[in-house]
């Protein structure tokens, strides 16, 4: 039979998805109050955390980690959080339930790689908003907020970005359930509680009883914060970080190729709703 | 009692049609309580660092979180559909809504329930009756614990509709904005006394979410205030429910629909 439309060249694949990329992005930033919205809902979100902290140091000072380089952990785990929040089971569910999956589907470029694509523009608009506030730390804790050293500051970019393809390949992984249950909320709400609960981000694993430390090292959750955020603040280095930085690329790749399998089988059973 | 009726009738027709999605029905309940104990595991976590978070223990803290995922639970339940406002705002949704012959906000509220809210509801329930068998808590707060639940639902779906009358204001296709009352409740499982002044101000007298649990629950532990204060919690709780259709009205005046 022959196909609809030849298959796009590399160069023609390049261009769309850089296509797609700018469209995302002037969409994101197109409304101007959401973003006022969006950093007033993150701030909230980092001072009720800090404050529930500063009121355990106050009781008690004397902890493994300093109250200072608490502060900053929380705060960088925060703004890292929010750069990773993708709203990529709440758009695939949506488009699942009301039918539109299927012109997304028949586009001639991977589906996959497409939601990468949203992905990474949803990253860099929350990324910059994630900034803002990080930075609004400096008046708070001044040099503290500074990394440990120009080489963890390095490390702590690869090991982002690897943190942001594990938290990518999680969610596609995860969003493959939504061609089962024709809704996004379910599937995100489990993500994000695993995520919650075993990626750092309310308190470093260091405070973790063992139990808890012990399952968190088997899950990729922890790839996701407490790892970029360890090395910025100088608690893991040398061949330790490299090590970590590793794993993070072991879990993208294997993340990404579960992800593929998952869909080729979630495809074959699909009824597009609607109608 | 005619409104009434058609309002229970457009309940429970959209209560069947979230029962279609059966699978997402049982996710959505077994996530939420996820979403439930991973905040317990916070809990546990900073338990690990400290025996008591300023005064209160561990178990008076959990009744708190049992309180907060109870009462977000059966707003969830009943009134959930306040959360779809900003897109219908710039979708121009809202047009057929508003020629119904029946309050706007009461009708919309009701009708779209959100089946996760039972795997809020019943973590709340099991949470909070857990902590009271372990307080030796009087038979009487047993009686109590529902109305203060439903005081609690009603002052954060409050809290809701009042931000989600500035997307008429601030129009965008997102419910971002409704995070904030929603970390607000969540600042509330934590004992307010923790925060600092402004912010006990903000919790217990401008947007009141720490009123229905913490109240209570400082009568019960003998902390600070008297049965009378918790009780009126309860009828405080209606008046702000009442003055949160003020802002549904102005925010009403503003929207404009969309030409398509």
């Amino acid at each position: 039979m022959r196909p609809l439309q030849p298959p796009l060249t590399f160069t023609q694949n390049l261009e769309s998805y850089r296509s797609l990329l700018v469209r995302c992005l002037k969409g994101s930033f197109s409304y101007k109050s959401t973003t006022i919205n969006n950093l007033l809902t993150t701030l909230v979100a980092y001072a009720i955390t800090i404050m529930i902290w500063h009121q355990v140091y106050q009781q008690n000072p004397n902890h493994v980690i300093p109250s200072t380089q608490m502060y900053v952990y929380l705060l960088l785990a925060g703004a890292v959080n929010y750069a990773m929040s993708l709203g990529m089971e709440f758009r695939i569910g949506q488009r699942i339930r009301t039918g539109l999956i299927a012109t997304d589907l028949l586009k001639p470029i991977d589906f996959q790689m497409a939601q990468a694509i949203q992905s990474i523009s949803d990253g860099l608009f929350n990324g910059a908003l994630s900034f803002v506030v990080f930075s609004l730390g400096f008046f708070l804790f001044g040099t503290q907020m500074l990394p440990s050293s120009p080489s963890a500051f390095l490390l702590f970019l690869v090991s982002f970005v690897l943190g942001f393809t594990v938290i990518y390949g999680i969610g596609f992984v995860f969003v493959q359930g939504a061609f089962y249950t024709y809704s996004g909320y379910g599937i995100f709400a489990a993500r994000n509680a695993l995520q919650f609960t075993f990626s750092g981000f309310s308190a470093p694993l260091d405070y973790y009883p063992p139990l808890l430390r012990t399952i968190t090292d088997y899950l990729p959750f922890r790839h996701t914060i407490y790892t970029p955020v360890a090395i910025y603040m100088g608690w893991v280095t040398g061949p330790a970080a490299y090590l970590l930085l590793l794993q993070q690329l072991g879990w993208t790749v294997g993340l990404f190729l579960v992800g593929k399998f998952l869909m080729g089988r979630a495809l074959k059973q699909l009824e597009v709703q609607g109608g | 009692m005619k409104t009434l009726k058609l309002y229970w009738l457009a309940f429970s027709t959209a209560l069947q049609a979230k029962f279609e999605y059966r699978v997402d029905f049982f996710l959505g309940v077994l996530t939420s309580c996820m979403l439930q104990l991973s905040a317990l595991v916070s809990l546990w976590v900073i338990f690990t660092q400290t025996p008591n978070l300023n005064g209160w223990s561990k178990e008076e803290i959990i009744l708190l979180f049992g309180m907060v995922a109870g009462a977000l639970g059966l707003s969830e339940l009943f009134f959930n559909h306040i959360w779809m406002v900003p897109f219908y705002i710039v979708m121009g949704e809202l047009d057929r809504l508003l020629t119904y012959p029946v309050n706007s906000l009461y009708f919309l509220l009701i009708t779209r329930p959100e089946l996760h809210s039972f795997g809020n509801l019943v973590t709340g329930l099991v949470l909070s009756y857990w902590a009271l068998y372990h307080l030796n808590a009087p038979l009487l707060y047993y009686f109590l614990l529902p109305l203060f639940l439903f005081s609690g639902c009603l002052l954060y779906t409050a809290g809701l509709v009042l931000f989600a009358s500035l997307s008429f204001r601030f129009i965008a296709p997102t419910s971002m904005h409704l995070m904030i009352p929603h970390n607000l409740l969540n600042a509330t499982r934590y004992p307010v006394t923790i925060y600092p002044a402004a912010v006990q101000w903000i919790l217990l007298i401008l947007v009141p979410f720490g009123s229905f649990h913490y109240l209570p629950a400082s009568w019960l532990f003998g902390k600070e205030p008297g049965l009378g204060l918790a009780l009126a919690v309860l009828a405080a709780s209606l008046v702000f429910f009442w003055e949160s259709g003020w802002f549904w009205r102005w925010g009403l005046k503003q929207y404009e629909s969309t030409g398509s």
